[in-house]
Order: C-alpha cells, then sequence, then structure tokens
C-alpha cells in the first residue's frame, strides 16, 4: 500500500524499496512547539511563498493557555503566521494535534500526511502514509514546493489474532509489541497491522497501533482501509479520496504472528517506552499523578473505561487525576454521556482539549521525588520537569486502578 | 520553478572528514536528552551548555570542534525536531556514528548540513577518548588510538550531494534557481 501511495504521489507507476522519491503531500500537521520552529525556519532561510496554505494545519495543543510570557509569545507568533500565509489554524483549546487533524478531515485515505510532530506515523490508521519528518523539511521543501524527500521503505506486516481476558484492552496489546519489537526494532521499515485482532476493532482502539511504529524505530505503520475505516472517514469529511491497497498476494520482508489472548495489563516503565512489564511487576510503585491524555489517551473510549473503575469508588486523596480530552468532540460525548460529572464527582480534575502534560508546557511539571502514570506516548527523563521525574505508560484501566489505588495498581482487582 | 528540485544532484566538492575525540555514549538515546524539552526555544549558547548532560555531564563543558560522536542503537529517538541534531552540529562536532540511528535524527541531520553514519559493530571497537578519523563520503572510520579500521555503511549519494550543498534547504534553493 505504501509504495503504491508513494508511486502515485512522485507520478511513477511503480517504486522500490530503498529508492529515494520526491513525493506531493497532501497535508502538513504542524503543533504550537515545532511550528513555531518551522516557521522560523521558512521565513528566515526560505524566503519563498507557501506554495499550498490550505494543505497546512497548526493545531495548539502543547499550550491551553500560556503559562508564561515565552509561551504567550510564542503563540502569538504562530497566530501571526498563520495569518500571514492563510494556512489552517486551530488556536488554544481545540485539543491534541494528531486528534483535532483527523476530527477535521484533514487526513484521508491514500494521501501522504507528514508533521513535525514524531507520532504523525498514526495516520497510517486511515490507509494514508504518514510520517514525521523534521522542521527543514517542512520550511525547505513542503511549504515552498509543496513536496518531500523520501526513501522507500521495506514492509513488514504484524498479524494479531485472540481476544483479551478482563481487564486487559488494545492499549496493553500495543505496550506490550513496543517491549516485544523494542524500540529501534523496525528501522526504517513500514509495519502493516493486520489480522483478525485489528480486524474486530473500531477505529480508536486501532488508532493506539501505528502510534506506536516510532518508538520501533520505522518510518510509518498502517492498516489496509476496510469499511470501518472509510465509515469513520465519512464521518468527519464529505471531501473526495481515492482509496489504494495493498495486493493480496504484496510480499513482506517478515511477517511476525502474535496471539495476545493472554496478554495480560502492561505497564512501560522509567527511563524508555520499551521497559514495558506486566502491571504485577510493578504493583504498589508510588504514583502522586494519573492522567488519561495524549497522543494515546484522551479517547472517548478511555474515559469510558475509567468510569467503570470508578463507579463507586473515589480517587486516593494522596494522589491527583488528570482528564485531557483529545479534542472537542470527545469532551461533547463525554458530557452526553454524564461522564464529566461521573468523574468529576469521584475526584478527578478536568483539563481543556490539548496533549495535557506532555512535555509539560501547561501542565505536568515533577519534581525528582515524584511520578506520574498516564496513557501518554512517552516516558524518557527530560519531558515533565526534573529529569528524575518518573512516568509509567499504561491503559485508562490501570491509570483509573492506579488513581483509585493511590500507587500502581491491577486493574482486574477493580472491574 | 515547478518542484522539479532534486532533479540533478551536480554538488562536487572536495572529500569531507573528521578527526578528533570520541565521545561514546548508549543505547536508544532520545533526542530528549540531547536537548531537554524546556531548553528548545531557548538561544543556542543556552542549550549548548546543556546538551547531553544527563548521558555524559563533561560533554557540554568540554566538547571542541571536529571531535565526534559515536552512540549505540536507535540514537536520537523520541521527538523528530531538528533542534537536537542543530544543537549537535553547534558543537562543532565532526560527525555523528551510531549503531543505528532513529530516522528523523538521521533525515534531520544531513538536512542541516551535519553528516551521520551508520556502523553496526562501532561500538565494540571505540572507547570514549579514542582518537578517531572518518571520512564521511567512504565511511572510513580509522581508530587512531587503536589502529584499527572499520567501514561504515555507504551513506545515499543523494544525501552526500545534501551536505555538500550545505543541507537541505540551500539544495533545494540552488536546483530550484537551476530550474
Amino acid at each position: 500500500m505504501i509504495e503504491k501511495i508513494l508511486a502515485r504521489a512522485s507520478g511513477r507507476k511503480t517504486v522500490t524499496p530503498g529508492e529515494v522519491v520526491v513525493a506531493n503531500v497532501d497535508c502538513l500537521l504542524l503543533h504550537d512547539l515545532s511550528g513555531y520552529l518551522t516557521g522560523r525556519v521558512f521565513e528566515r532561510e526560505v524566503r519563498r511563498p507557501m506554495r499550498y496554505p490550505e494543505r497546512v494545519v497548526m493545531i495548539f495543543d502543547h499550550h491551553f493557555c500560556p503559562p508564561t510570557e515565552e509561551g504567550a509569545r510564542i503563540l502569538q507568533e504562530n497566530r501571526s503566521f498563520a495569518r500571514r500565509w492563510g494556512i489552517n489554524l486551530f488556536d488554544c483549546g481545540n485539543g491534541n494535534t494528531h486528534h483535532v487533524g483527523v476530527q477535521n478531515g484533514f487526513i484521508r485515505p491514500g494521501t501522504v500526511v507528514v508533521g513535525s510532530d514524531s507520532h504523525t506515523p498514526v495516520h497510517g490508521t486511515l490507509g494514508c502514509f504518514a510520517t514525521g519528518i523534521g522542521n527543514d523539511s517542512h520550511a525547505g521543501t513542503v511549504m515552498p514546493f509543496g513536496k518531500a524527500w523520501f526513501k522507500v521503505p521495506d514492509a513488514i506486516q504484524v498479524r494479531l489474532s485472540g481476544t483479551h481476558k478482563r481487564g486487559a484492552t488494545p492499549r496493553d496489546a500495543a505496550l506490550w509489541l513496543t517491549g516485544t519489537i523494542g524500540e529501534g526494532g523496525a528501522i526504517y521499515k513500514a509495519l502493516e497491522f493486520a489480522g483478525p485482532y485489528v480486524e474486530q476493532l473500531d477505529f480508536w482502539d486501532r488508532w493506539l497501533f501505528p502510534l506506536i511504529v516510532v518508538d520501533l524505530g520505522a518510518k510509518c505503520g498502517y492498516i489496509e482501509p476496510d469499511e470501518k475505516t472509510l465509515s469513520f472517514v465519512r464521518s468527519v469529511t464529505d471531501k473526495p479520496f481515492d482509496v489504494l491497497k495493498g495486493d493480496p498476494q504484496r510480499a513482506f520482508e517478515a511477517v511476525w504472528e502474535w496471539d495476545l489472548s493472554d496478554l495480560e495489563p502492561q505497564v512501560a516503565c522509567p527511563p524508555t517506552v520499551g521497559n514495558v512489564k506486566p502491571v504485577t511487576a510493578v504493583l504498589g510503585a508510588p504514583v502522586q499523578w494519573s492522567e488519561l491524555g495524549g497522543h494515546g489517551g484522551g479517547r472517548i473510549e478511555d474515559f469510558r473505561l475509567a468510569a467503570q473503575i470508578l463507579t463507586g469508588r473515589r480517587v486516593h486523596p494522596d494522589l491527583r487525576f488528570n482528564l485531557v480530552p483529545s479534542s472537542r468532540a470527545v469532551f461533547r460525548q463525554a458530557v452526553r454521556e454524564g461522564l464529566v460529572e461521573k468523574l468529576h464527582e469521584a475526584g478527578a480534575t478536568w483539563f481543556p482539549p490539548s496533549t495535557g502534560s506532555n512535555q509539560a508546557y501547561n501542565m505536568g511539571a515533577m519534581t525528582a521525588e515524584e511520578a506520574m502514570i498516564s496513557t501518554h506516548a512517552r516516558n524518557f527523563p527530560g519531558r515533565n520537569g526534573s529529569p528524575e521525574a518518573k512516568m509509567y505508560l499504561a491503559s485508562a484501566l490501570t491509570v483509573a486502578a492506579s488513581a483509585v489505588a493511590g500507587a500502581i495498581a491491577d486493574p482486574r482487582q477493580y472491574l | 520553478m515547478n518542484g522539479g528540485f532534486f532533479s540533478k544532484t551536480v554538488f562536487k566538492e572536495k572529500p569531507m572528514q573528521a578527526r578528533g575525540r570520541c565521545w561514546k555514549f548508549g543505547d536508544n538515546i532520545p533526542t530528549d536528552r540531547i536537548v531537554r524539552t524546556d531548553l528548545v526555544f531557548r538561544p543556542f549558547s543556552e542549550i549548548l551548555k546543556h546538551v547531553l548532560e544527563t548521558c555524559n555531564p563533561e560533554f557540554p563543558l568540554k566538547v571542541k570542534p571536529g571531535e565526534i560522536v559515536v552512540a549505540g542503537k536507535h540514537f536520537g529517538q523520541s521527538s523528530g525536531r531538528a533542534i537536537a541534531a542543530k544543537a549537535l552540529k553547534q558543537t562543532g562536532i565532526g560527525c555523528v556514528i551510531a549503531e543505528s540511528f532513529a530516522r528523523t535524527f538521521y533525515r534531520n541531520g544531513f538536512e542541516i548540513g551535519m553528516p551521520a553514519l551508520e556502523c553496526p559493530g562501532i561500538t565494540a571497537q571505540v572507547s570514549d577518548g579514542d582518537i578517531l578519523l572518518v571520512e564521511i563520503d567512504s565511511g572510513r572510520i580509522v581508530n587512531e588510538t587503536t589502529g584499527r579500521e572499520l567501514q561504515a555503511r555507504p551513506t545515499p549519494p543523494f544525501l552526500l550531494d545534501m551536505l555538500k550543498a550545505g543541507g537541505l534547504i540551500p539544495m533545494a534553493e540552488r536546483l530550484a534557481g537551476e530550474g
């Protein structure tokens, strides 16, 4: 599928892995931080007009309300940049960059999507070729020419099967795969997620798999579009699109198969995303913060899971539980389902749609003694205040169970 | 000019090389440890005091132009922003050699004009402080301290051209100018 998309976007009949191609880019997603860096490079070093401003989308997600003058200045400069060049702008309070891009119909199957955020490959969930590239690619080739260079990747298929037992969720499966394939375990590859397990998942649970590929070192991840994908895309946009699918007999460099039936809840422990253990190995580890939010969380599914745990229970008095919807659409849905009141009354705190404590620009700084358990995508030192602060990554169920216990807990004891 | 840059790659200049002390780092070093996220918007003069400090506090204090960073697997993972590569380049280092790179770091390196060589097995063959001579074009690496020679994986000619042009932006500009 990736080769077909890249061939079409570069005006060729076919492309071969290893080849460098220059492809047309359909969508460039920027957030408030790297969008700012990209804007500076574009205006200081490139000095050409923006060729396709309608394809460029900037989303303020690390800030929902700047806490410092420096932050306020960055956002003001971003607003001026967006106005000057006529690009799409979603200001503070709209949500997480990837969720906002999808919910507003900018991402469509068969297209080439690039972004300044390294988790941009998540858009492969919609059957795109999507990858993160750096500021100089955006500023130097995407903005002035509508193009970018790509080396065509080899593809590996990850075939998943099985049905989860109580307490395990697709997020646990994604965490387990990160630990099992390993950081850097698929460098430069395109990873296709397939098999009966993936087929039965709904769109926002499928989302969790292409999300992890960057940490495996892969260039992109994707799921072949099916009826579920197409009905999701039609629910967010009426713009036309043209689906491309891989040949049924296509060859992969490798096929990795796993049955996920016996999977236990998983936790990615500090200091890296690949340090994944069953929750039973870290039971009782102290945490003072818990959060649903970030690229991999803040979905309506996450708030529903948390509500299952918090029914008839309260957040532990020694711990704070942050709830960060990934988009305004998710918050609206949470209101409609009564989740906002239910989780509020249980002692959790709602925050504006944003990327939450991701890199602690607006929230989420910790001291060296503090730790958080969250649905975020990253846990590297230096992203949340003190470089010694600890971040654990887990499913919404495990995060909510830990919020009740005041320490890392097994959600199976609360279901 | 209709976006036909890269149609010709014609930059021919003298072969590039680096020679100097090696600073050795481990596997999976994220960009967050190259440049801490709270320093991303600070001036380079401030960022440079902290580059890689949580991996080796001596590095930002003592690194000298022309020296060489050697790292393990998947160097530069996490954020894809070019600031990590730019900060390393600003230290004056001659190149980065790793067992393997996170692809955004590798890409950013060449785009901003800093060579990144992939050399599986390098970490077993060099120690922190060894003097290395690195020929960027051919990928030949000589450990002058031990006398051993190593061969990095070849760098695609397209990326060598990018380096010789001074990075992606000047390359696209020169090629766009030539129509």
